[in-house]
């Protein structure tokens, strides 16, 4: 039943976006994570398909939110992309602000803020219009996803589990997503397969 | 690695973590006005990249940006041993909120950290029922323009009266509208202490007053029970007592986080005295809770008791079918506390191999050193099965076997001073290559064939030795002793003369292991240099003094006969071939003029050498005529050589598919995200050139960096180029071959993944499948694959 749900709300979103916009899906753990393809900031797109067979984080960005701010100004976050990136894991960060709102810049001021925050992600996608970030139920930047390299969603949630925007507050904090991968990557249940998310709201369109 | 936004966090930081009393929002208007432009200006010289909205930069220097918070008491004075309340008091910019104590899908609770003196308690925070923001597709529980959260405090019994108490906290709250900021605050009452009932405070009786009247309370005559309904709750709620009324519309806030899902619908069923809310379980959420809190909200501005005073009800309701946790779930927290361990033991066993690189002090450097050592030594031995220094070794196993066994001690003696002669000129080399980087010339490994006059004198050389080896002339007065030449047992010089021509031809062909083990050697100190340097030369030598002192090795060997003689021509073609790649060498740095001139050159060579195996008789005048001859054509040859050496070649000829190297192109192919591929290369390198016949220039790896739309770019290091010196550099390599492939995107020029110096077309599709397909730069591997 979860799959033929899954696969239900999985055409649905390979649907034409329209009518979607307003809702939003909370994807479920266990399941096919949503398909998607998105540009990144190079125009390049990129599908969530073209990751089979691998692990993929999906990091909710906005480089304007304090929230995000404490993670990358700290390093945390771009420490954590390197770290899974040299064990082989593809992150994708996904900004699904909508133009003119907060976190949202054009490809080209994106790649400047970019190269500001040093970000070590694979590739930042934009998603102005949020089909992605609501078929992901993402609500807050950061909010954090693993998936394994059968495509399934084995974590959805927060980075971690002190829900602040201060920078002290990085050091010492219990991880969840490297909880969540270093479980799954070790062939184990993931123990917190989902957290309540803190942050910025994601500055969807409307 | 550098962290480009490093320089920026200062002035930003202050807005997240505005500490010191300058940015208290204390600060008159006059100094914060200032306070304010001077951090602008900062912001406006420090941070030129685009973006930040302007709202926020306009708030960087204020720590509470849009708000203001204040503490204030219900009472004027304090008595000892008695609890009263304060409040602090937020006032919010028009459009703006802070949160509730489970903020909803964003947002942060408010929080306050009380500075009380000894012996005072805090109650918790007692928060007025907060409305819904509503941004689609997300929901917050939070406030606007005014709220207060109340406290209780309880000061000691022993406050001695007359005397007065400061009360402070640091309050911490998210302000938002469409963005949101942290703010922060220092709050202070002072209240007198005295023995007499407190009085209140007319000022904020009001305050209070309606703050009470937003606080949830439990009303007698309510029942709410909650149980399960499929992943989510059911809320009943039921009316005990005629006098009271359900209201038309309510609302339920969870007051924990993670149990229901905000934005969903509630759904409210009517029957009779009974209402019936369907509540939608949160997506964050892991087990059912035992009990759900919160708070039942009137929305229909009716309240739940008889009076409508009470709009919100505080709902406390264990949920039928769940169990309170007991010692069974604290089992289970206790067992994915055992889970996480081995996990956390791979953690340390995988991070100690780091901490043998590079990690903890003086042990890990030395470590790092003797692993370098290792490799140097692995990496001599490997030269010796090189193309440009097996021509030499075949020489000296010709000398083995020439001594048939005559002569043990000078057998071992001539492998001592070979492997003498082999360490030397390694050390020198390293010697010449540090003083001359030193001097700030950008060389590398193999540099001495980046000069066209070097290697014209190295074909010269071999081509000598090829028509000494053919019997055109001998050197010296052994004429019939074969296997002497190229310094055998001929005496301890002869020797080391060997051993240093074997170093010299083998400078080239930088080795697999070698590269990495010099590379790293040049950003050592002299002495270390020396070191591994030194080791390279040992592990070069070594096979041969094993084999020349290895007693009974030569027993094996074929008597010495006629067939030395053969031999010996036999291995003159192996010289010959070494000229014809030092000429085509010599070809790619001076053009085809420069090579017809080292043409020649060695045709006057040969002359001479003709004319002095015709009339070797120095002690006849036919003999002495040739050898003045000889050395007039000797001059020639020469000066042909030097004549070539001089010329220009076409170098970066643009080979079909690949770019010239250019790091600002490859820089750029990047930033288009295109995947690049860089070999560096010299026409010298033989294994170079081997890669490049039989791996690189194939049609399926040809086709496969087409399929990826891989940028080629030949980094032509035959000549000197310091761009090229400084890539490899920066690679952590001081010689060629190297082949890097960039992934393309952002970031991935820091990120190359290097090949092995010797490839197969496996390694290179591999290599591309795993870098261009995960989109993620692989580990950098670069030790070759065995």
């Amino acid at each position: 039943m979860r799959v033929l749900t899954s696969l239900f709300v999985a055409t649905l979103l390979a649907l034409p976006a329209e009518g979607l916009d307003a809702q939003m899906q909370d994807p479920e753990i266990g399941a096919p994570a949503p398909s998607f393809t998105l540009p990144d900031t190079y125009g390049q797109e990129h599908s969530l398909a073209d990751y089979q067979g691998q692990w993929v984080v999906l990091e909710w960005l906005n480089y304007g939110c304090p929230f995000v701010q404490k993670h990358y100004r700290t390093d945390n976050m771009q420490s954590l992309q390197e770290e899974y990136r040299e064990k082989g894991v593809v992150w994708l960060a996904i900004v699904s602000s909508a133009p003119g709102k907060q976190g949202y810049y054009p490809p080209d001021e994106m790649n400047a803020m970019n190269e500001e925050n040093a970000t070590k992600a694979a590739a930042v996608l934009l998603d102005p219009e949020g089909t992605v970030g609501r078929a992901y139920g993402a609500k807050t930047t950061p909010q954090m996803y693993v998936i394994n390299p059968e495509g399934v969603l084995l974590y959805n949630g927060a980075i971690d589990d002190r829900p602040s925007a201060n920078l002290s507050d990085v050091e010492g904090a219990t991880n969840y997503l490297v909880q969540a991968l270093e479980e799954a990557m070790a062939g184990e249940p993931v123990s917190q397969p989902t957290t309540q998310p803190y942050g910025c709201s994601v500055k969807y369109e409307g | 690695m550098a962290l480009p936004g490093i320089q920026h966090i200062s002035p930003r930081d202050e807005h997240t973590e505005p500490v010191g009393p300058l940015m208290n929002y204390t600060l008159r208007p006059a100094q914060r006005f200032l306070a304010r432009t001077m951090v602008l200006l900062a912001l406006l010289v420090t941070f030129q990249g685009p973006g930040w909205a302007t709202a926020l930069t306009a708030q960087e220097d204020d720590p509470n940006p849009h708000s203001d918070a204040w503490l204030v008491s219900e009472v004027q004075s304090v008595r000892p041993g008695e609890a009263f309340t304060v409040a602090v008091r937020f006032e919010l910019d028009p459009g703006w909120h802070n949160y509730w104590r489970n903020a909803g899908d964003s947002g942060l609770p408010t929080t306050i950290d009380w500075n009380l003196p000894s012996g005072w308690e805090a109650g918790p925070i007692q928060w007025p029922y907060p409305h819904r923001i509503v941004a689609p597709p997300l929901v917050d529980y939070g406030y606007s323009d005014e709220v207060a959260l109340l406290v209780d405090l309880t000061p000691p019994a022993d406050l001695s009266p007359g005397s007065s108490v400061r009360l402070g906290a640091t309050v911490n709250w998210l302000i938002c509208r469409e963005i949101c900021l942290p703010a922060r605050g220092e709050v202070e009452v002072t209240l007198p202490v005295r023995s007499t009932p407190p009085e209140p405070d007319p000022r904020w009786s009001e305050l209070f007053r309606d703050t009470r009247t937003h606080l949830p309370r439990e009303v007698a005559g309510w029942t709410v029970e909650a149980e399960l309904e499929g992943e989510g709750y059911r809320l009943t709620v039921r009316k005990d007592e005629q006098a009271l009324s359900l209201p038309d519309s309510v609302y339920f806030f969870p007051a924990q986080k993670s149990v229901l899902a905000h934005a969903a619908p509630q759904e409210a069923t009517y029957e009779g005295d009974i209402l019936r809310l369907t509540l939608s379980p949160s997506p964050y959420a892991q087990n059912p809770v035992p009990v759900l809190r919160g708070v039942l909200l009137a929305e229909d501005g009716s309240g739940w008791d008889s009076e409508d005073r009470t709009p919100a009800l505080a709902v406390e309701a264990p949920v039928q079918g769940v169990e309170p946790p007991g010692p069974t779930q604290e089992g289970t927290g206790g067992q994915v506390g055992r889970e996480a361990g081995p996990s956390g033991t791979e953690e340390g066993a995988s991070a100690s191999p780091e901490g043998l690189a590079g990690g903890a002090g003086q042990d890990a450097d030395t470590a790092t050193m003797a692993l370098a050592l290792v490799f140097a030594f692995l990496g001599g031995m490997l030269l010796n099965l090189m193309p440009c220094v097996f021509p030499v070794l075949s020489i000296k196993i010709l000398g083995v076997a020439g001594q048939g066994g005559a002569d043990r001690a000078a057998m071992r003696r001539d492998g001592l001073f070979f492997a003498l002669g082999v360490i030397l000129s390694f050390l020198a080399l390293a010697g010449v290559l540090v003083a001359l980087r030193a001097g700030g010339e950008q060389l590398g490994w193999g540099f001495q064939l980046q000069s066209p006059l070097f290697v014209a004198f190295m074909a010269a050389l071999f081509f000598a030795i090829g028509l000494n080896l053919m019997g055109v002339f001998e050197v010296g007065a052994s004429l019939t002793r074969v296997g002497n030449r190229a310094g055998l047992s001929g005496g301890p010089g002869e020797s080391m003369a060997s051993g240093v021509l074997a170093t010299v031809i083998a400078t080239p062909c930088t080795a697999p292991f070698m590269g990495a083990a010099l590379g790293f050697a040049l950003t050592r100190s002299l002495a270390e240099t020396l070191l591994i340097f030194g080791i390279l030369g040992v592990g070069m030598a070594l096979p041969y003094v094993v084999l020349s002192s290895a007693p009974g090795l030569h027993e094996r060997l074929p008597r010495p006969g006629p067939w030395m003689e053969t031999l010996r021509n036999v291995l003159a073609f192996p010289m010959f071939a070494t000229v014809i790649w030092l000429i085509w060498v010599f070809g790619q740095q001076t053009g085809i003029t420069g090579t017809a001139y080292l043409l020649s050159g060695l045709l006057f060579l040969s002359v001479a050498g003709w004319l002095r195996g015709r009339w070797p008789r120095t002690d006849l005048r036919s003999g002495r005529v040739a050898g003045i001859l000889a050395a007039l054509v000797l001059v020639v040859a020469v000066g042909m050589g030097i004549r070539g050496s001089a010329m220009e070649g076409a170098l970066s000829q643009a080979v079909e598919g690949w770019r010239p190297f250019s790091p600002e192109e490859i820089r750029e192919t990047l930033e288009a995200n295109q995947p690049v591929f860089v070999d560096f290369t010299a026409a010298w390198c033989l294994t170079c050139q081997v890669n490049e016949r039989l791996v690189l220039s194939t049609e399926d790896v040809q086709a496969a960096f087409e399929a990826r739309d891989v940028a080629l770019f030949k980094a032509d290091w035959t000549r000197q180029d310091p761009e090229i010196t400084a890539a490899l550099e920066e690679l952590g390599r001081s010689g060629v071959p190297v082949y890097a492939l960039y992934r393309g995107g952002p970031g991935s020029s820091e990120d190359p993944h290097l090949l092995p110096a010797v490839l197969t077309k496996e390694i290179v599709l591999r290599a591309l499948d795993e870098v261009l397909s995960s989109g993620t730069g692989a580990p950098v591997s670069s030790s070759p694959d065995p």
